[in-house]
């Protein structure tokens, strides 16, 4: 039972690496066409850093990325806070709607952002599609993330703790500051993390609220591989898997050492 | 003792927490959803644009042609298969793991797909499956005749399946991860077989988890467009090609609107029928 | 924690503030060569944007989710032009601003797409035909029936990306005008195509069936002209031919959006790119016709008669026609050709 347990493992684990290797050999390999090994070359990372573009779309990426889990940060903590801590009226209402943007079809809520521009944009002329609505489409999802993720960690708090500080005469803000966020900080560094790889990894969304000169690396990499396969790609890819894996062992490290 | 907060100051907290990030739902989650089912009411003006004449049309289009439906149907059937085939290899994984002694490294690199950017991941079966790809290049190998997988419906379920597993192998570790094994020492004191014992004592504590894996998997699987556009080459139509179809080169934006309520409505439903059953704590489980 | 988000929003606000003196381009996929809006770079000391589109269609989609207010100069397909025009997107040209239209084939000054020239320049000219691998295929290429007939099928195909080409070379295939509306001859060509798209490989754009030509992933599919006849260096194998039903004749037109910041600009980009020596290096780099009567004599390749076709090929070429409100027929066909 053991072994056959290890032995899916293993199929598993080929299945899910595969690929991956599969393209980051080829992305050494020198035949342009066809996955025979022909003779090892760095031609296809050199034509890829000759393209001037690569380096702004990386930009425009991180741009996006930065920005956005900022932002969603900020909002999806405090909302966070006000729903673990305070009744309010519509409070389950919001609640739902905090999950549509976690199940709803990627598709759906691009072209629904789409729309909204669209229609704002008929009425005020503002905004033109570009990096600024592709902010404003991540915030939307990343929020429910953020949220949720760190309500997970709120509801797990001591509230004596934050009593004991208020009992000592701090104002709610001094509390918040001095006691509810350090406690909570693991989540909303969590809940960030989250929400900055969720950027870092959306195509649908980005496509239908992008304009003109505000091509992310997913975008380039679909409209590429629309016009078929280019060795530059897998070397493209190669880093990207590199750099995933570079930040994740990074974060693991950082997570042992607290 | 301190003082009860006044309700001026109760509503001044709401606000500051509450507030943007509620602000925010409403203008970029709630208003565009009741955009698009205006929209969906309209007609396609001639540029594509949607305009009056308002009604019901572009759903009694949707629902009367058998075409729509088929493309529903296939959506729906290619994301079971899916999800279930994703199950099918993920469960088992996910006990591995937990009982492995390098748990923390297979865990690892179950994560390392899952945070790979999902183009890539899409893209990789494209390099598998093409004419010259690795695929045809083994079974060239054994003396076979190559084939043609790209594009395909198989391809499409390969990488849905692939892109998936780690979405559905994550939370249900978390699972597994709590399942208390001292029932599984009780139903043999009783006398269960492996088997048995299995099914009574270990698989309810996954269920949970599972469920939560199933919606996971299931939803983006039903809704994706762009693994049916790249390894379907077009020749495999699901609901999320459909709407981006109308968006893009059909330009019926009104119809596209329709069939993004039809498929909302869809998700919608699956996810009321999972609150039901399985609580406000199920649907935290998504996260 | 405040003292990190707000400089970011700042640094990020003030980023979207400034306006750097740019042209805005949206065109075709590999459709101009990068040393040429360099040269137009280094003249203006401006920068250059230029997006691409592989589809038409998802252009034109693409123009109406805001994309009027992105862009300066529009290069887009004569038949588009009429709508464009139409629903208000594009801006009438000021003729006085692009003393080089006196370089321009004087057939281009009024020509049938846009009566007189108001609206549109065009950019270059080419056809619609049928690509193939010679060391591929199973049989002659020389008819539609290479797609539509799958008795007569030589290897694998794709189906072009393009509604008007596409829906044009069915009804080509069957005796008709790339322009007719009449919904008899629209259900057939909807079968046919339908019917081939089972049989393909799905659906491309003109350089992605190039580039899987040269791959060797397929042994034929419907092309135009320059990208296969600027491809055959690569790969002498790779051919193209006017099927004997006869094909599209076609030109591509440089616009002027209207709501765009910047007209001088684009009016000084257009009159740039009508410069004999900037029009020649074009076509002999993209491997399409020039609309460019002044630029004749450098052009490589102009006694190829596959580039600028003699008078017996001419005769089988029809122009694609802008449609009007025709055009929802074709919507409706493609459609339901792409989705079934």
């Amino acid at each position: 039972m053991k072994r056959l347990l290890s032995l899916h493992a293993g199929l598993v684990f080929a299945f899910l690496y595969l690929p991956i290797l599969v393209i980051v050999a080829l992305s050494f390999n020198q035949s342009r066409f066809g996955v025979r090994f022909t003779g090892f070359t760095l031609e296809w990372y050199a034509r890829l850093f000759s393209n001037e573009r690569i380096l702004e779309y990386l930009t425009n990426t991180l741009i996006v990325a930065v920005v956005s889990t900022a932002v969603s940060t900020l909002l999806g903590t405090l909302l966070a806070v006000g729903l673990v801590r305070y009744e309010f009226r519509l409070k389950s209402a919001l609640r739902y709607l905090l999950y549509v943007p976690v199940v709803v079809p990627d598709v759906v809520m691009g072209i629904s952002l789409l729309l909204l521009f669209d229609v704002v944009r008929d009425a005020i002329g503002w905004p033109r599609l570009s990096l600024f609505t592709i902010i404003l489409a991540h915030i939307s999802f990343q929020i429910a993330y953020v949220t949720l993720v760190v309500r997970a960690r709120l509801v797990l708090l001591d509230p004596t703790l934050e009593e004991a500080a208020k009992d000592l005469g701090a104002t709610s803000w001094q509390t918040f500051r001095e006691v509810t966020l350090p406690l909570i900080m693991p989540g909303v560094v969590a809940g960030a993390l989250l929400a900055f790889s969720l950027s870092l990894d959306d195509f649908v969304i980005t496509f239908f609220t992008a304009g003109s000169g505000s091509t992310t690396l997913p975008l380039y990499i679909y409209s590429s591989v629309k016009l078929g396969i280019r060795p530059e790609i897998h070397a493209l890819s190669t880093l990207m898997v590199g750099a995933t894996i570079l930040v994740i062992l990074l974060g693991v490290l950082f997570w042992k050492k607290r | 003792m301190r003082e009860a907060a006044t309700p001026a100051q109760r509503l001044r907290r709401v606000l500051l927490t509450v507030g943007p990030g509620a602000f925010w739902l409403v203008l970029f989650v709630l208003v565009p959803t009741l955009i698009v089912l205006v929209v969906s009411l309209m007609s396609r003006g001639s540029l594509g644009q949607p305009v009056p004449p308002f009604g019901l049309h572009n759903y009694v289009r949707f629902f009367s042609d058998p075409l729509f439906l088929e493309i529903i149907g296939r959506s729906l059937w290619i994301g079971f298969w899916s999800t279930l085939l994703v199950m099918l290899l993920g469960y088992p994984l996910a006990f591995y793991i937990a009982q492995s002694r390098y748990k923390e490294v297979l865990l690892l690199l179950v994560v390392i797909p899952f945070f790979t950017n999902f183009l890539i991941r899409v893209y990789a079966w494209i390099v598998v499956f093409q004419k010259e790809g690795l695929l045809n290049a083994l079974i060239t190998a054994f003396g076979l005749p190559p084939g043609e997988f790209l594009p395909s419906t198989l391809a499409v379920y390969v990488a849905t399946v692939y892109t998936y597993l780690p979405f559905f192998v994550l939370p249900l570790y978390a699972a597994v991860e709590r399942i208390d094994w001292s029932l599984l020492e009780a139903a043999y004191d009783l006398g269960a077989r492996p088997v048995r014992a299995f099914f009574e004592a270990i698989f309810p504590q996954t269920l949970p988890g599972l469920l939560a894996g199933f919606l996971l998997v299931f939803i983006p699987a039903v809704g994706t467009f762009v693994i049916a556009d790249l390894l379907g080459g077009g020749k495999v139509t699901l609901v999320g090609n459909l709407i981006q179809l109308q968006f893009g080169s059909a330009q019926n934006w009104a119809f596209g609107s329709a069939a993004s309520m039809v498929l909302m409505a869809m998700v919608l439903l699956g996810l009321w029928l999972y609150a039901r059953t399985q609580g406000e704590r199920g649907l935290d489980r998504l996260v | 924690m405040r003292g990190f988000w707000w400089p970011l929003l700042v640094v990020f606000l003030a980023g979207c503030g400034q306006e750097k003196k740019e042209l805005r381009l949206l065109n075709w996929s590999d459709y101009m060569p990068k040393e040429v809006l360099q040269e137009f770079e280094k003249r203006e000391g401006v920068r250059v944007v230029e997006d691409t589109y592989d589809s038409p269609e998802a252009m034109l989609s693409k123009l109406q989710a805001g994309g009027d207010s992105e862009y300066d100069v529009l290069i887009t397909p004569d038949y588009t032009v009429g709508a464009l025009a139409r629903a208000g997107t594009l801006q009438e040209l000021d003729k006085s601003k692009i003393p080089n239209l006196a370089n321009l084939d004087p057939q281009f000054a009024d020509p049938a797409y846009d009566p007189g020239a108001r609206y549109s320049v065009a950019y270059q000219w080419g056809t619609t035909g049928l690509a193939y691998r010679e060391d591929l295929v199973k049989g002659p290429v020389e008819s539609w029936a290479v797609i539509f007939d799958p008795q007569q099928q030589v290897g694998s195909f794709l189906l072009l990306d393009e509604m008007r080409e596409m829906v044009g070379a069915a009804l080509k295939y069957r005796g008709q005008s790339v322009n007719t509306t009449d919904p008899a001859k629209l259900a057939e060509a909807q079968a046919l195509l339908l019917e081939a798209k089972r049989r393909s490989q799905g659906f491309a754009g003109g350089t992605s069936i190039r580039d899987r030509l040269i791959g060797g992933d397929i042994a034929v599919g419907p092309a135009y002209s320059g990208d296969i006849l600027a491809a055959q260096e690569e790969n002498p194998q790779l051919k193209y031919v006017i099927p004997k039903e006869g094909a599209t004749l076609w030109a591509d037109c440089l616009v002027v959006l209207k709501k765009s910041p910047n007209h001088e600009l684009a009016y000084r980009f257009i009159n740039f790119l009508l410069e004999p020596e900037i029009a020649a290096r074009i076509s002999n780099s993209i491997g399409y016709a020039t609309p460019v009567a002044a630029a004749m004599d450098k052009i490589e390749q102009k006694d190829n008669p596959l580039i600028y076709p003699s008078p017996e090929i001419r005769q089988r070429l029809e122009l694609l026609a802008d449609l009007g409100e025709g055009a929802e027929a074709f919507n409706r066909v493609w459609a339901e050709v792409k989705s079934r």
